[in-house]
């Protein structure tokens, strides 16, 4: 066994527990922070297939963005977690076999074409380049209409989500920057002409102030 | 030398995983959103496997796809998922039961 | 190496155009206040009568494929007609909902922009020649559409539908996603024409194997966005749920665009394992004629039973994709728009029926419609006669032409369940007449349209267009057919 394929199985094998963690544990914080590690873990194994850009835009994506939005949505809902788990038990036999009666299928499948390919030589190092750039004079080139069209769906999701998601509030007091920048000096301070007038000797409102607060 | 055919079977376990996750959670939401980007992990593990293997780089841009919209998927979708706990207070689907017939 | 080419953009015209204007319309909408709303109303129709006569002025000859974008782009002549009905129908959307939505207070922009993005999906999944384009178009769609279905964000319902769809719709196109990894895999390409071109289709090899491992999937996929069952089970809750104007939607122009998607993959990328996906395929069909038919007849709610229909539907228009040639195909394609434009009729009507605080959705709401209002009540007569078949309606010409096709391919067991259930289909179809007809209405009092005439004289046309194109459908399916038609 070389050592690349010692790596490989000790990352997929913590990448399925993970998985299979993620599907099964009671807490989903916990399961958030699951999938954190088997997305980790997957991309190790996407380094070990030389694509280092996805193996780094997948950490970057999932674990630092997706994951988080995940973990603020669970303690945002404030989920009581009980009866969520009702009918995990009974659902456990039948979700089981389901799963491996497909993965024996699909194990017997893939068997028949695949045994036999071997790991070549990293065709981007091949070509001269590195992964990124050689994922990159495919994507501007070849790849330039549905790169478009990527940027068109991340618009509509945030046209989505923000009035879905956005709540005014009425009646919540807040700033008005505008108005405040506007804001005329005669508006806050109006500056009245009066006559000066003589004080009365013993009887200034000072000094009936002042005489409380001596000793 | 890692072959092909680990790379299958592992995202075939993995698809397998989130599959039977779908199954078991078919109560709660956000499990079952996690499972979904399970099963997306597993395709885009085919992809690249399959890119690496055939030397040929549309499969691994196919996934910088795939990771562009599930991200906004999951965004659409949480928004979705607080919209509903707004309206009901949970996100049970066994509560979840208006729609029937 | 490839380079930008600017004679592409010319193919992509009416895509360049509908992407900005609707940033010009995003733009714009910012600036008015709610009451100015119908500005957004009006540039969202012309911005869709624009993008039609471009798609329909620049198309290519009959037979003839124009591609852009090293084939990731493909405009023939399907493209072109589902196009046009595609945009059709997303513009009847907007004339029969403004009432609707104006009353409930959901005329936002949001409902006029996601619109525009999902017409834009769909004509994308409607030109893809590459797996990336099919998904990314079949994802612009999707995303829009979950979002229109949840935008009545005070209703329960609409945002219990509205998560039933996101999941399922988001399984079903990781699987989709899986089938189409498996596709490249056994052919190191993602171009569509390429696929079908080096498939190695000889009974046995592992090539094939790993091809139809796929096809399995891309048919769950498929499925689902149509609805067929045994994958059908959001489309009763989400048209139940939906605001009555999003529920327009999906079950016109998002099942045309369903025609794109299983035309472009099983014809496009995998017409050498024709033998296989027929037989699949006649499966489904058999399936949702008996699901749709039979629990129709079960549903007190009309938006539930209209669904159970649409799934009834489905299984019609596969009747000719089980035919595989470009004779089934037309019949499919012309089953497709005739279901589509009976169905915006339908939803049309009960939108126009509708109140605040009354949706016109359970059966019993019609009760007595013909003393109420005969107008709308003869209108809703024709869309239900014409949705169960009944001759001379536009409804009863699908429904020979795709027998046909299914027979002619030696599918006579179909046609035969397929005459059996389209029987059935009758009695569910009658009641809502029944009802309107002869049943007395709780409630005596006229039922006025809403004073909105575009709303007004648009539906009445297209109920009428039933009558007329049961009459004249032949230059329609003539259409569809030289629209399959390969040059040479």
């Amino acid at each position: 066994m070389s050592v690349q394929l010692f790596f490989f199985y000790t990352f997929a094998v913590i990448t399925l527990g993970a998985a299979a963690a993620v599907v099964s544990v009671r807490n989903p914080v916990h399961a958030a922070l699951f999938l954190v590690l088997t997305f980790f873990s997957t991309a190790c194994t996407w380094l070990l297939a030389d694509a280092e850009f996805l193996a780094v835009a997948l950490v970057l994506v999932y674990v630092g963005a997706v994951m988080v939005l995940f973990l603020f949505v669970v303690m945002m809902l404030d989920i009581d977690i009980a009866p969520l788990r009702e009918g995990f038990v009974r659902a456990l036999p039948v979700g089981l076999i389901v799963a491996v009666i497909m993965l024996v299928e699909m194990l017997s499948l893939i068997g028949v074409r695949s045994m036999e390919a071997v790991q070549s030589v990293d065709p981007a190092l091949a070509a001269g380049m590195s992964n990124t750039e050689w994922l990159a004079m495919t994507l501007f080139s070849r790849f330039l209409l549905p790169f478009e069209v990527a940027a068109l769906i991340l618009t509509v999701a945030i046209i989505a989500a923000i009035p879905l998601a956005l709540r005014p509030r009425l009646g919540v007091k807040s700033q008005s920057v505008p108005r405040q920048v506007n804001v005329d000096p005669r508006q806050r301070l109006r500056i009245v002409k009066m006559r000066s007038e003589a004080p009365v000797r013993g009887q200034s409102t000072e000094a009936k102030l002042g005489e409380g607060l001596e000793p | 030398m890692i072959t092909l055919a680990h790379y299958l079977t592992f995202s075939a376990v993995l698809l397998c995983i989130a599959v039977a996750g779908i199954f078991i959670n078919r109560k709660n939401v956000i499990v079952l959103l996690m499972a979904l980007e399970l099963l997306l992990l597993a395709v885009n593990t085919n992809f690249i496997a399959f890119s690496r293997f055939l030397g040929n780089p549309d499969g691994q841009v196919f996934v910088f796809f795939i990771l562009a919209v599930a991200a906004a998927e999951a965004a659409i979708g949480l928004a979705i998922l607080l919209v509903l706990f707004r309206n009901r207070a949970t996100i049970n689907v066994g509560e979840i039961d208006s729609l029937k017939g | 190496m490839p380079t930008f080419n600017p004679a592409d953009l010319r193919v992509i015209a009416p895509e360049l155009f509908l992407v900005c204007s609707t940033f010009a319309i995003l733009l714009i909408d910012l600036f008015l206040k709610p009451t100015q709303r119908h500005v957004t109303h009006w540039l969202a129709l012309l911005a869709l009568v624009v993008a039609g006569a471009l798609v329909w002025s620049g198309a290519p000859p009959m037979g003839e494929v124009a591609a852009a974008f090293d084939g990731m782009f493909l405009r023939d002549g399907m493209a072109t007609l589902l196009k046009l009905f595609v945009l059709l129908t997303i513009a009847l959307v907007f004339v029969y909902s403004r009432p609707y939505q104006r009353d409930r207070g959901l005329n936002i922009g949001e409902f006029y922009l996601l619109l525009l993005f999902a017409a834009l999906g769909m004509m994308l999944l409607i030109s893809a020649g590459n797996l990336v384009t099919v998904f990314l178009g079949l994802e612009l769609m999707a995303l829009s559409s979950f979002a229109l279905v949840a935008l009545n964000r005070d209703s329960p319902l609409s945002s219990e539908a509205a998560i039933k769809f996101f999941v399922l719709g988001a399984l079903a196109s990781g699987l989709l996603l899986y089938g189409m990894s498996m596709l490249y895999g056994a052919t190191g390409t993602l171009d569509l024409a390429q696929i079908r071109a080096v498939s190695d289709f000889t009974a046995g090899s592992p090539h094939r194997t790993l091809l139809a491992f796929g096809l399995v999937f891309l048919i769950v996929g498929i499925a689902f966005e149509f609805g067929a069952a045994p994958f059908h089970m959001w489309l009763p809750d989400v048209y139940h749920g939906a605001p009555t104007s999003i529920t327009l939607f999906i079950s016109s122009a998002s099942k045309l665009a369903a025609f794109g998607l299983a035309y472009r993959l099983l014809e496009g990328a995998l017409g050498g394992l024709g033998a296989d996906w027929t037989f699949m395929l006649a499966l489904l069909a058999t399936l949702s004629l008996a699901v749709g038919n039979v629990i129709a007849i079960a549903q007190s709610n009309l938006k539930r039973m209209l669904a159970y229909s649409t799934i009834s539907h489905i299984g019609f228009a596969l009747l000719g994709f089980v035919n595989g040639t470009q004779q089934g195909f037309a019949a499919a394609l012309f089953y497709m728009i005739c279901y589509a434009l009976m169905s915006t009729v339908a939803f049309g009507i009960m939108m126009v029926l509708a109140r605040v605080g009354f949706e016109a959705e359970e059966i019993d709401d019609f009760k007595g419609l013909n003393q109420r209002n005969p107008w709308y009540a003869g209108l809703m007569a024709i869309a239900m006669f014409s949705l169960a078949g009944v001759p001379p309606l536009w409804g009863f010409f699908a429904k020979l032409m795709v027998l046909k096709v299914a027979i002619d391919a030696g599918y006579l067991w179909l046609a035969i369940v397929a005459i059996i259930f389209a029987i059935v289909g009758l009695f569910y179809y009658l009641r809502v007449v029944k009802v309107m007809y002869f049943d007395a209405p709780a409630d005596d009092t006229p039922l006025v349209a809403p004073a909105d005439y575009p709303l007004r004289w648009v539906l009445s046309l297209n109920g009428l267009a039933l009558l007329v194109m049961g009459m004249a459908w032949s230059p329609l399916m003539e259409w569809c057919t030289r629209a399959f038609a390969v040059a040479g």
